[in-house]
C-alpha cells in the first residue's frame, strides 16, 4: 500500500512516475529504514520538512547498494507528485539548498525541456558549497552550479537515468527560447571594450561565441582545411602496413635474419613488386592503381628513415601505434579500439 | 590475454578478452561496453564471493576460459 503511486497521479513519460527509477534502484529503497520510518505518509508539506533536514546529497552507495536520504525523497516526490507551483517553490527558496537541489532534480525528471531550461538555468549563479556522497560511501565538495551542470549536461546522476532534453538550440531556433543570457556577460563586456580601446579587437569574437551554444563556424572552417593534410599521412601509413604484413607473415618464419639481411634491399624490391602481386590477389587491384603515386612518396619517406636511423628495425614495430588499433587481426584491433576509447592499455598478446 | 566467460543465468553469455594485470574494475567496463548496462551496475562473483573492483585478476587467480557470475546491483 505504500508503496504504490497515487491512483490520481497522471503518468510522467508514458510510465508510471516511479518507474523513472529502475526496478533495482527503487527495491533498495523500499527495503531501506528511512522510506519505512520516515517516508510513510508524507504528503507535500511535511515533505518539505524532511526536505529542510537534508544535509548531502548522492545515489547509492557501499557493497550492497544503500540509498541516501536524498534518493528516498525523490522516489517519495515521485509517488505524490506534487504540483509544479510547489515544485518550483522549492527552486526558487533561497535558504535551503539541499530543497533547492531536490526541486531542481524533480523537475529534471518529470518537467517539459522548457521550462527545465527556464527554472534550471537561474541556478547556475549559485555557487553554493554542497556535500555529494559517492558510490563508495566517501563524501566529495561540490558545488550547486556544478550539480545543475550535471543535471542539464550529462543523462545520468544520481544513480537515475535523466530522460532525454532537447539541445538549447534546438529550442532557440524553434522560437521557444531566448538565447543564453549569462550573468557574467556584463563582466565581459566590460573586458571587451576595455581591450578595444587597447587595440586588440580579436578576442571579443571568441568570447562572445563562448556563450551561444550556437555551432562555431570559424572553428569547424579551419578543421576541415587543415584535415586533409593529417590524413595523408594515415593513409601512407596504412598502405605501407598491408606491403609489411604480407611480406612478414607471407614468408614467415626468419623475420630477423630476414631483416638484417633484407633491409637495404627492401627499397628496390617495393619498385617491382611483381611477386608480392601475384602472391595476394585480393590486394592487387588496390595496390596497382595506387602503385605509381606511392611509390613516389614511399621513396622519399623510406630515404629519409633510413638515413636517420642508425640499426634496422623492423618495419613493423615502426607502424604500429602504441595503442594496437592496427593489429593486423581483425577482432583484436576492434578489442583495442573500444579500450582506447574507454582508457585502457590494449591487449597484451 | 586472457579470455573469461560472464553467464549471467538468465541469457546473458559474455566472453571478454583481457589482460591477467588488469582490475575488476576494468573487467567491468569491458563487459559493460558488450552487453549494454552500466559498469556501476554489474556484480562479478564465484558463489559468494563478491569480486572486489580494486583487484587485479591475477590475484583473484582467473585464469584463462574461467566463468564467472554476473549479477546487477
Amino acid at each position: 500500500m505504500a508503496n504504490r503511486t497515487d491512483p490520481l497521479a497522471k503518468n510522467i513519460r508514458g510510465t508510471n512516475p516511479q518507474n523513472l527509477v529502475e526496478k533495482i534502484v527503487r527495491t533498495k529503497i523500499y527495503q531501506h529504514t528511512f522510506w519505512k520510518e520516515q517516508c510513510f505518509g508524507l504528503t507535500a508539506e511535511t515533505l518539505v520538512d524532511k526536505a529542510m533536514e537534508l544535509d548531502h546529497l548522492g545515489g547509492t552507495f557501499g557493497g550492497n547498494r544503500k540509498p541516501t536520504p536524498f534518493l528516498c525523497l525523490i522516489l517519495k516526490m515521485l509517488q505524490i507528485q506534487p504540483e509544479k507551483e510547489i515544485v518550483v517553490e522549492f527552486i526558487k527558496n533561497d535558504d535551503y539548498k539541499y530543497v533547492r537541489i531536490l526541486g531542481a532534480f524533480y523537475l529534471r525528471l518529470t518537467g517539459t525541456d522548457v521550462d527545465v531550461y527556464r527554472y534550471l538555468e537561474p541556478l547556475y549563479n549559485d555557487y553554493r558549497k554542497v556535500r555529494q556522497k559517492l558510490s563508495d560511501g566517501r563524501f566529495s565538495l561540490t558545488h550547486v552550479d556544478e550539480v545543475i551542470e550535471e543535471l542539464l549536461t550529462k543523462d545520468y546522476s544520481c544513480d537515475i537515468a535523466m530522460p532525454r532534453l532537447k539541445k538549447r538550440w534546438t529550442l532557440e531556433q524553434n522560437g521557444l527560447l531566448e538565447p543564453r543570457k549569462s550573468v557574467l556577460e556584463d563582466d565581459f563586456e566590460e573586458e571587451e571594450e576595455k581591450e578595444e580601446n587597447e587595440g586588440i579587437a580579436d578576442k571579443s569574437e571568441d568570447e562572445k561565441d563562448h556563450h551561444r551554444k550556437s555551432p562555431e563556424r570559424e572553428r569547424e572552417r579551419d578543421r576541415r582545411r587543415d584535415s586533409h593534410r593529417h590524413r595523408d599521412r594515415d593513409y601512407d601509413r596504412d598502405y605501407d602496413m598491408d606491403r609489411d604484413y604480407d611480406r612478414e607473415r607471407g614468408r614467415g618464419r626468419d623475420r630477423d635474419r630476414e631483416r638484417d639481411r633484407d633491409h637495404y634491399r627492401e627499397r628496390d624490391r617495393d619498385r617491382e613488386r611483381g611477386r608480392d602481386r601475384e602472391r595476394d590477389r585480393r590486394d592487387r587491384a588496390r595496390r596497382r592503381s595506387r602503385s605509381r603515386s606511392r611509390d613516389r612518396k614511399r621513396n622519399e619517406t623510406d630515404d629519409v628513415r633510413d638515413r636517420d636511423r642508425d640499426e634496422p628495425k623492423k618495419k613493423k614495430e615502426k607502424k604500429m601505434r602504441e595503442d594496437g588499433t592496427d593489429h593486423p587481426d581483425p577482432e583484436i584491433a576492434e578489442q583495442n579500439r573500444l579500450r582506447a576509447s574507454l582508457g585502457m592499455k590494449p591487449l597484451k598478446m | 590475454m586472457i579470455e573469461v566467460v560472464l553467464n549471467d543465468r538468465l541469457g546473458k553469455k559474455v566472453r571478454v578478452k583481457c589482460n591477467e594485470d588488469e582490475t575488476i574494475g576494468d573487467l567491468k567496463k569491458l563487459v559493460a561496453a558488450q552487453t549494454g548496462t552500466r559498469a556501476e551496475n554489474i556484480r562479478i562473483q564465484k558463489w559468494y564471493n563478491i569480486y572486489k573492483d580494486h583487484i587485479t585478476l591475477k590475484d583473484y587467480e582467473i585464469h584463462d576460459g574461467m566463468g564467472l557470475e554476473l549479477y546487477y546491483n
